[in-house]
């Protein structure tokens, strides 16, 4: 009973480790071991074993490397799959999520001595830029996920993302009274304010932060300051304009925390296009 | 100071009602009791939920009465200031409280009921990224099947559908495969730089690895190393991982490790084919015998350590059909049918080099370069022609001809020798007294003339001329002829004595002649003067060796080729081994000339 108790209870303290160990730490970094070894494997034999006339793609070691290499991209792609499909066990998903990370970062070390370090403008290069860009991608979006998300919740100030449109909303309705006694340069200008979309700009603006058409920041330019009525209304756009900022500091953090996927994907899919062709091409033409 | 509260209703025809109401007190409250100052009949309103108060400073201090916060500019909060200046909306519940000053400075409330936000979620979506950027799925789309189309589709089916392109090594017919540039792994080699537009001269069909057959069909003359069953006995093991990639690789038709592609591994830039290293060949030739127990070759691997002794091909005996290969080590007696102590015109002080001296032809000793001129590739030596070469010194001047001119024998054929002696004895000769002339006897302007004596003088001639101590045993060694007639050995030299490897003269410009051959010193034209292992020794040491000034790192390639007998040197055939060197010059051509005619005629 004691033992089946401490087993429960050993289990349970696994559990909650494991629960708070990120996909980086998973399991005492046995991924970044396993890539670790791979990739010096790898090293090791490109150095020792002598390829005739020179290092190459289709020299055995070189098939060795692409085999593994061709091998290793189409699980990692893989990671769409899995994670769209939840069942438990050993082989959890973060686990996926760490082997993806550090097999993919290993891939550099594989498809570098499979090239043979013979870079030209053909099919070939073609699908070892598409796959070190995917890595880069890859590494971005892992150091994002580490730092980002804090600051993303530093700027929330407790708002849900609902309730920063509220508020937007409200200042809004505000500003549509406060407005009425405003001639009509200055209406207009409100109106303007009012009338643009929360989420107006690009996906570069969203990236850089930088709204150079902002109507609100317009408005508060043409603005004067010279009635009661025009002081309020200039309150209260200065009162949207830092909601505004609010709304598009979460907009940037979030669009850095996800551009990476917007190339990371398409470029996958894009890597696995040209490694066909590659491999075809190169038994085409043997 | 008052507040004015003013709730705005909507009829269910959507007509707005808005009633105003004044309170003036400087505290109210408001919730869902009817006791309270602001009455909202709302259940997610508390009884009694939110208290505001003017200030002295001229603001409203707005606090919750329970535990429930109330909204205030879409931020939920229990206690807030509001500036009426500036002004404040309260959410409480779906009423919406508008906070401002009027102009006669009451403080207006304005209540409103908001419907409920069914766009919200929609709304919320304009915070991901995906609203603004189009979608991973079509760009992933888009990419793939670009690169299909483009990179491969395009060029399978071109190549499918293609009438195959000739190759043409002069680069001007270009393939007929669209794209397939982009397959290219690199650029070809130098000399087949001219076919890099046209892929097919090599790649002839789908899936099947570039084939002898068609490498021949241009490299018509390439000769083998050795015999493919030999070559493949020779080769020692090859490594596991070689091993099973041609064992893989033989399965889907590729030619084996002896095809050319092989070693001629193409695409490699546009460099010259580099010639295979030492070790490529010694992997086969350090112990060759192990494995192709017949072979006569002895093992290399190193030229500093292990080369086999040069074994030179010379004539082993007088007027031999072939020339034979010496035995390493052997000292070989050559029987090239000469007779020409080296020493004797080599000695700078002797008779030969005052002679040469004496004529205007050297003006100094002689020089190795008098008598020998390499050929055009510096690799050999052109044939020794006897009128350039000796007979400055060693003259067949016979006599003047009527002219005036030396007449001369003419060498290299004994036929020609017997004609040119016996018509000293028959031409026409000086008279032996200008102007006198016996009545009757036929004009001396006449060609006629005749010499009535018997033959005799020729024939003794022809016979002292050969035998020994005769002007051609100078140089020739007198022998008999079929019919015992007198005649000489006909001189027979390899058209190169070292067959196997290659030597440039001209990358040892910096070596005299004598460094190597030891002409200075032998005395018979029995001494073959081919170098010796050893003296290559002094400067060449393997490749593995260290470069100085003097030492020549040398791999086997500096010398040896691979696919021999094709290149310059023709192995142990050589082209008329049984013809002597000496061909009969040409017969002189007919003098035309009007002074020719008259020396003709002028007896």
């Amino acid at each position: 009973m004691a033992s089946t108790a401490r087993n429960r209870f050993q289990q349970q303290e696994r559990r909650r480790d494991s629960d708070h160990v990120g996909f980086l730490q998973h399991r005492g970094y046995r991924w970044l071991w396993f890539a670790l070894l791979l990739s010096g494997a790898a090293i090791a034999g490109y150095a020792l074993i002598d390829q005739e006339p020179r290092p190459n793609g289709g020299t055995w070691y070189g098939y060795t490397l692409g085999t593994i290499g061709f091998g290793v991209i189409l699980w990692l792609s893989l990671l769409g799959v899995r994670k769209r499909r939840i069942n438990p066990g050993a082989w959890s998903l973060k686990a996926w999520t760490s082997a993806h990370v550090y097999l993919g970062l290993a891939l550099i070390v594989i498809g570098t001595l499979h090239t043979g370090f013979q870079i030209g403008w053909n099919v070939h290069t073609l699908a070892y830029v598409l796959m070190l860009l995917v890595i880069a991608t890859g590494i971005y979006g892992v150091i994002v996920y580490a730092t980002l998300p804090q600051s993303l919740s530093a700027n929330r100030k407790e708002m849900t993302r609902a309730q920063m449109l509220d508020a937007l909303t409200a200042l809004d309705r505000q500003l549509e009274s406060a407005a009425q006694p405003l001639a009509r340069a200055e209406s207009d200008l409100v109106i303007a304010a009012l009338g643009q979309d929360v989420f107006y700009g690009g996906a570069l603006a969203r990236l850089t932060g930088s709204y150079p058409g902002c109507k609100t920041a317009q408005a508060l330019r043409g603005m004067g300051r010279a009635t009661e009525a025009e002081t309020r209304v200039v309150a209260l756009l200065e009162k949207r304009r830092e909601q505004l900022a609010q709304i598009r500091g979460a907009l940037r953090i979030r669009a850095l925390l996800e551009i990476w996927l917007f190339i990371h994907i398409p470029l996958t899919i894009a890597l696995i296009a040209a490694l066909t062709a590659h491999v075809i091409s190169v038994f085409y033409y043997w | 100071m008052a507040f004015l509260i003013r709730t705005i209703d909507f009829t269910a025809a959507g007509r707005e009602i808005v009633r105003d109401r004044t309170l003036d007190q400087t505290r109210l409250t408001v919730g869902r009791a009817a006791e309270n100052d602001i009455h909202l009949p709302d259940l997610a309103v508390e009884q009694h939920h939110i208290g505001i108060d003017l200030t002295a400073g001229d603001t409203l201090a707005v606090r919750a009465l329970g535990t429930l916060g109330f909204g205030l500019d879409g931020r939920v909060v229990t206690e807030a200031t509001i500036d009426p200046q500036t002004g404040g909306e309260i959410a409480l519940g779906a009423a919406r409280l508008a906070v401002a000053r009027e102009n006669d400075g009451n403080i207006v409330i304005t209540i409103r009921q908001v419907a409920p936000d069914e766009g919200k979620t929609d709304a919320l979506r304009g915070f991901a990224l995906a609203s603004k950027l189009p979608g991973k799925r079509t760009m992933s789309w888009i990419f793939a099947v670009a690169i299909i189309l483009l990179l491969l589709a395009l060029p399978v089916a071109s190549h499918l559908l293609r009438t195959p392109a000739k190759p043409d090594p002069t680069g001007k017919t270009p393939g007929a495969v669209l794209m397939d540039s982009a397959w290219s792994s690199g650029e070809l080699s130098l000399k087949h730089h001219s076919l890099e537009n046209n892929c097919e001269s090599c790649h002839v069909a789908a899936f099947e690895s570039v084939q002898d057959e068609t490498c021949l069909s241009c490299h018509k003359d390439i000769g083998d190393h050795a015999k493919k069953p030999r070559l493949a006995k020779g080769m020692p093991p090859l490594s596991e991982g070689d091993a099973l990639q041609w064992k893989i690789a033989e399965g889907f038709g590729k030619e084996g490790p002896l095809g050319c592609v092989a070693c001629h591994s193409e695409h490699e830039g546009p460099v010259r084919t580099q010639a295979g290293s030492e070790a490529f060949c010694s992997d086969c030739h350090k112990d060759l015998k192990t494995r192709l127990t017949d072979t006569q070759l002895t093992a290399a691997h190193d030229f500093g350590k292990t080369h086999p002794q040069f074994r030179p091909v010379y004539f082993a005996s007088f007027g031999a059909a072939k020339p034979v290969r010496a035995a390493a080590g052997s000292t070989p007696v050559e029987r090239s049918g000469l007779v020409l102590p080296h020493d004797v015109h080599m000695n700078p002080r002797g008779g030969a080099a005052r002679m040469a001296v004496s004529l205007a032809q050297y003006r100094s000793p002689l020089e190795c370069k008098d008598c020998h001129a390499a050929t055009a590739d510096k690799v050999s030596f052109k044939p020794v022609e006897m009128e350039q070469a000796c007979e400055a010194c060693h003259s067949l001047v016979s006599g003047r001809t009527p002219g005036g001119a030396l007449s001369k024998l003419r060498h290299g054929s004994v036929k020609n020798l017997a004609e040119d002696l016996a018509r000293i004895s028959t031409g026409p000769r000086p008279r032996l007294a200008p102007g006198r002339q016996r009545p009757g006897q036929l004009s001396s302007a006449s060609p006629y003339h005749a010499d009535f004596g018997r033959p005799v003088r020729a024939y003794i001639g022809i016979s002292n001329a050969l035998s020994v101590g005769g002007v051609c045993t100078e140089c020739h060694l007198p022998t008999r002829g079929p019919t015992g007639q007198a005649d000489l050995m006909p001189v027979n030299f390899p058209d190169r004595f070292l067959t196997s490897g290659y030597f440039s003269h001209a990358a040892h410009t910096k070596q005299k002649c004598t460094d190597c051959h030891a002409a200075e010193t032998s005395k018979l034209a029995s001494d073959l003067l081919m170098p010796d292992l050893k003296s290559c020794r002094t400067c060449h040491l393997g490749a593995t060796a260290v470069k100085t000034a003097k030492i020549v790192p040398s791999d086997c390639a500096m010398c040896h080729a691979y696919h021999v007998p094709s290149g310059q040197w023709q192995g142990l055939k050589p082209a008329k081994p049984s013809m002597p060197h000496y061909k009969p010059p040409p017969e002189p051509a007919k003098k035309s000339t009007v002074a020719a005619k008259l020396a003709q005629v002028t007896p």
